[in-house]
């Protein structure tokens, strides 16, 4: 056992996990667009939390008496709803849906997407049932697969959050599994398990971590995607209940008046557009420091 | 080859197997009856009763299901609740508006994608490349439903140079391409974003290779060089990208369909769903589903006549 | 970088500029010099479910069978009186028997002459079992259908039968070609008597209809009539000021001041017979408390809530609504005022915030519309509401299960009388099936069981108003709004029969 032990320090040590980070922030840092970003998220998750404090008005409370009322008015400068809703509030309040259900719909995805992945590219004997799961969930149309999904649990962000994440689990399955191949071929695995170390010990201590660099860049591109995937299903009517602000839900709903009032539309518009954005951008920084050869697709 | 391809038509079966499972299953569980939809709000219980009865709904699940497949093994994808029309011929009528979505969103997709990642490859770190780039991250970002709608109301309504919708014009004739353009940049622009992408970080990555500088080293122009060497080596992680999106367009057709009023096969789903169409929920997403297997699989094919280095067997 | 964000600024920039630019509206073909026109286009939100009366029963498919088909009775659509159609004719020789005489010189698109036998197969197969029609229940008071001679028909009912007439004049009582329907289907193929014929129907896509030559009244101006899919009306707006479309129907009321500024289109606005209204769950326990369903009534600005409708929507209390039969003016203002006051004393008094309410809508703009408004109005009275949204189908279904604290319901009433609005939505009969308020009231019960059972329509209209009288009473139901039918047609036309019903015909509509 002392020599599993002396191998695992040896194969996991000299890659400091501090060290790492900090040349991982320096080299995304250099990336001008991650940047900017990085700053958006931050901003949005600032937004998120502090949305009382940044937000004149609750962004459900109706004021028919003033609705439709244009960019800059006064008391409200991104205007109101034809509810006579602050647009502004809804705007900031919307962020901590899209954030909400993005991480955790892409968390849920992950943690099935690691657990078929695992043992599909450990077991060699699971490998090709689960695979043909993946397939399967790969060749639905991932709409669809959302609609039907809501079609049996009711429209609610919470079900949108279950479609979103059984659509990632697909991918992220082969992720893990691609780098879950590569790395038990690895001679110190080999030997490791010549030593006698579990099945466990190995998938959690070794192949795992070794997922890691890929499996990051795919959970920060799918933030995107989910926040896409959120609004598209809420444009539907599919998703985010009202009065909730949810952005692609409040795009639905200003798209009828968009020849009288087009901010309804345009604003929560450019709003998913620059957090999926930025979740993008962060994303491709991410990949281009961890290892620029890295192939995710 | 020939093993590959058999091999992947087994593949399919069970696949198609698998996913209409899937379907039927889900659409059982579903609340909200077939025959009220057909009944409407004022029908007794002894309508939907009879309705019921009439399409077979009040047989146990599995025998349900049983009598499906039997019947579309034999080619009978069965009839429509509310029209009565058969499902292959519903389909039908609807695929090729879908697939010329499809194609005209992937050219376009194809033509400023492969564009825009050469030249940002070409000039890699100026500019030129930092607006591509950017560009091409906008054009991910982008949700399609708000493009749409934008597109319609700049060029539809307020220029009134291109129709608001429809696709029921021939593809020869001026109208019928006028019709296509504003559909295909709304559904091509996530995908033309991606293709982007791909061409310029795989160009550059060849460009680095060993293989290029002993091009080079050999004496070729350096036109020759990127233009023989790199880009027929860089195209092969394009081709996947092309493919797997267009598998994507296809299953993605769905908002366009709606936003464009185009009576495709996405529509036909969304509303088939919405009217608890269980035939033709079936019939749809068993072709959207072999139409993204067959479209993977000719990509694998193409690989092998492009790079030879690799094999299937 | 500044750059391209600058970059980014003047798209975003332009595209918002054309946005709020002056729009022009392209000039379209499609008349000739004598007032026919060659090509009419109507934009539909749907597909039709098929093309024979007797096996529909929407209102999309119901469009185009109105311009194929048509009925023995018609409801003059400004007057509201029925009018024979098909029929010359009618006679009670006693209450349960209807002697009716037809039309004879009327033949189907086939060549086939109207006549007593087509009448005796129309009918017996919308109401036979085997066939399952969905509107079956028009005929179910029928007993027997005989033929007197080649023009004349008796229908004995099994009792007196107040709203014969009424169900005989709805769309899916039009008499179809017997020869027809035994050699194809028409669900596909449809053969009628009306001003139109069939040319081609693709699904999801258009029915083409062409002029009727033979049809009695002359020939229709429209040469050829094209009922295509739209599914998206910001769509079919955007058409109709292109000239893409001539012709819409049933114009949301948040795009009413779009269409209203397009310079070549005339907007056609009428009272209309369908209603909207919020019902508790009168199944539920809670929901029977009438203090409960007081303050609910009280907490809802209903005026606040019609200004949103922008002209589309009439005010009344009344559960019948001024263009049915069995409205009488005094209902209008009969219910529980709007008094924010009362409806927050009672929450407080009764505890009603302590009870989370589910407020089950469907996912149709004008129902979120209500609920949305509803939703907050509420809640200042100090109710804890909570919306959930559902596909139509799925709604239908919840509601009629059972399945909520309170929604919202409509119902078109093609036939404009009072008693298809109350015997199938509020009479305990149809519990388990349309009566989806699960409401149940024997006095309520008596009165409109009354007005099916006489034919003397001046009892009929007594004993609605009445029962009517009960319901407001009882706030068993909150009025939101009755309908107003709307159309908006390209201004080079006229001559558009509107009905209160949203039925139109566009038989008569020529070059200006």
């Amino acid at each position: 056992m002392t020599t599993l032990s002396n191998m695992e320090e040896q194969v996991t040590k000299p890659k400091k996990m501090e060290s790492n980070f900090i040349s991982l922030t320096k080299r995304l840092l250099k990336n001008k667009l991650a940047v900017i970003g990085l700053l958006i998220i931050i901003v949005q998750i600032l937004m998120a939390i502090f949305a009382p404090m940044v937000t004149w008005h609750d962004p459900i409370k109706q004021n028919l008496a003033q609705s439709e009322l244009p960019i800059f008015s006064e008391g409200h400068w991104l205007g109101t709803d034809n509810y006579g809703r602050d647009v502004w509030s809804r705007i900031v309040y919307g962020v901590r849906i899209s954030l909400l259900v993005a991480i955790s719909s892409v968390s849920l995805g992950l943690v099935g997407g690691l657990i078929l992945g695992l043992l599909a590219g450990y077991y060699k004997k699971l490998d090709g049932f689960l695979m043909r799961i993946v397939d399967l969930l790969f060749a639905f149309p991932g709409t669809l697969l959302a609609m039907l999904i809501i079609a049996m649990l009711g429209a609610s962000l919470v079900t949108v959050t279950i479609a979103i994440s059984v659509w990632s689990i697909p991918a992220c399955a082969r992720i893990v599994r691609g780098s879950a191949l590569s790395i038990k071929e690895k001679e110190y695995i080999m030997a490791m398990r010549s030593l006698g170390a579990s099945d466990f010990r190995i998938i959690f201590k070794h192949i795992l971590p070794n997922s890691f660099a890929p499996i990051i860049v795919f959970a920060t591109m799918r933030m995107a995607t989910a926040i896409l995937s959120t609004a598209s299903l809420s444009y539907l009517g599919l998703g985010a209940q009202p009065p909730s602000p949810e952005w692609g839900a409040m795009i639905a709903q200003g798209q009828a008046f968009m020849w009288t009032s087009p901010h309804l539309t345009i604003v929560p518009g450019i709003a998913i557009m620059l957090t999926v954005f930025a979740f993008n951008v962060v994303g491709d920084g991410l990949r281009d420091a961890l290892d620029p050869n890295m192939d995710i697709h | 080859m020939i093993s590959l391809i058999a091999r992947r038509i087994v593949e399919l079966l069970l696949l198609l197997v698998g996913i209409s499972f899937l379907v039927f299953s889900s659409m059982y569980i579903a609340p909200g009856d077939p025959s009220t939809m057909i009944g409407g709000p004022t029908a007794t219980e002894s309508d939907l009763e009879n309705i019921r009865d009439n399409l077979g709904l009040n047989d146990p699940f599995l025998v349900q299901y049983g009598r499906y497949v039997k019947n579309a093994v034999q080619g009978d994808f069965g009839y429509s609740y509310q029209t009565k029309q058969s499902v292959s011929e519903a389909i039908a009528v609807r695929f090729p508006n879908t697939l010329k979505l499809a194609i005209a969103s992937m050219i376009v997709a194809i033509i400023i994608g492969i564009v825009t990642g050469l030249i940002s490859a070409l000039r890699h770190n100026t500019w030129l490349d930092a607006t591509s780039t950017t560009f091409a991250l906008a054009g991910i970002s982008i949700p399609n439903f708000w493009l749409g709608a934008l597109l319609i109301l700049v060029f539809a309504v307020n220029l009134q140079w291109l129709p608001v919708g429809g696709m029921d014009q021939p593809l020869y004739t001026w109208e019928g391409i006028k019709q296509l353009i504003l559909p295909a940049i709304t559904l091509g622009t996530g995908s033309a974003a991606m293709i982007a992408r791909m061409t310029r970080s795989s160009i550059l990555e060849v460009a680095k290779a060993d293989y290029i500088r002993t091009a080079r080293a050999k004496g070729l122009k350096e036109g020759k060089v990127i233009w023989i060497h790199t880009l027929k080596n860089a195209m092969i992680p394009v081709i996947t990208v092309i493919g797997l999106n267009f598998g994507l367009l296809l299953g993605g057709t769905i908002i366009t369909e709606k936003v464009f009023a185009i009576n495709g096969v996405g529509r036909l789903m969304i509303d088939a769903i919405a009217m608890r169409d269980f035939p033709l929920v079936q019939g749809s997403v068993l072709l959207v589903a072999t139409l993204f297997v067959v479209v993977n699989l000719v990509v694998d094919i193409v690989y092998t006549f492009i790079d030879p280095r690799i094999n299937y067997d | 970088m500044k750059q391209n964000l600058v970059f980014l600024l003047l798209l975003l920039m332009s595209i918002i500029l054309a946005a709020c630019g002056k729009s022009s509206s392209a000039p379209s073909g499609g008349a000739n010099a004598d007032g026919s026109i060659d090509k009419f286009v109507y934009a539909s939100t749907a597909d039709v479910a098929g093309l024979s009366p007797i096996l529909t029963n929407d209102s999309i498919s119901a469009n185009v069978q109105e311009h194929v088909y048509e009925t023995l009775f018609n409801r003059n659509s400004e007057t509201g009186e029925i009018t024979p159609k098909l029929a010359e004719s009618y006679e009670n020789t006693d209450e349960n028997t209807w002697m009716i005489k037809l039309r004879k010189d009327v033949k189907f698109h086939d060549g086939t002459p109207f006549n007593a036998e087509a009448v005796k197969y129309t009918f017996d197969k919308l109401r036979d079992p085997a066939t399952a029609a969905p509107r079956a229940s028009l005929l179910e008071p029928v007993d027997e259908i005989n033929v007197i001679n080649e023009y004349e028909i008796k229908i004995k009912t099994k009792y007196p039968y107040g709203p014969f007439l009424a169900s005989l004049a709805h769309t899916n009582a039009a008499i179809v070609s017997p020869t027809a329907d035994k050699k194809q289907d028409l669900m596909k193929e449809p053969v009628g008597t009306g001003p139109f014929k069939f040319v081609s129907y693709t699904p999801g896509d258009e029915v083409v209809l062409e002029a009727n030559d033979e049809y009695r009244d002359g020939t229709p101006a429209i040469q050829q009539l094209v009922f295509k899919v739209v599914p998206e009306v910001s769509t079919a707006i955007s058409m109709l000021q292109t000239g893409e479309v001539d012709f819409i129907d049933n114009l949301p009321s948040e795009q009413i001041s779009r269409i209203d500024s397009l310079k070549n289109i005339d907007v056609t606005k009428k009272n209309g017979s369908s209603i909207y209204y919020l019902t508790v769950n009168h199944s539920i326990k809670e929901n029977q408390d009438p203090e409960l369903r007081k303050a609910i009534a009280a907490a809802i600005d209903r005026d606040a809530f019609v200004s949103k409708l922008n002209g589309l929507g009439v005010r009344s209390d009344s559960v019948l609504g001024p263009e049915i039969f069995g409205y009488e003016k005094d209902k209008d203002s009969a219910g529980q005022a709007y008094d924010p006051e009362l409806a927050k004393s009672l929450v407080d008094k009764n505890g009603y915030s302590n009870r989370p309410i589910k407020l089950l809508t469907a996912n149709r703009a004008n129902f979120i519309l209500m609920a949305e408004i509803v939703q907050a109005q509420l809640t200042e009275a100090g109710f804890k509401v909570q919306i959930e949204t559902m596909e139509w189908a799925a709604f239908l279904d919840t509601a009629r299960a059972g399945e909520y604290d309170i929604t919202f319901l409509s119902w078109a009433n093609l036939t404009q009388d009072g008693s298809e609005m109350l015997y199938p939505n509020l009479h305990s009969d149809n519990i388990k099936e349309s009566n989806r308020t699960k409401y149940s009231n024997k006095k309520f019960d008596e009165l409109v069981d009354a007005s099916r059972e006489t034919i003397d329509q001046d009892k009929r209209l007594e004993y609605l108003n009445q029962a009517n009288g009960l319901l407001l009473e009882d706030n068993a139901v909150v009025v939101m709004y009755h309908g107003v039918v709307t159309a908006a047609m390209n201004n080079k036309y006229e001559g558009l029969i509107l009905e209160p019903n949203g039925k139109w015909l566009l038989k008569d509509v020529k070059r200006k």
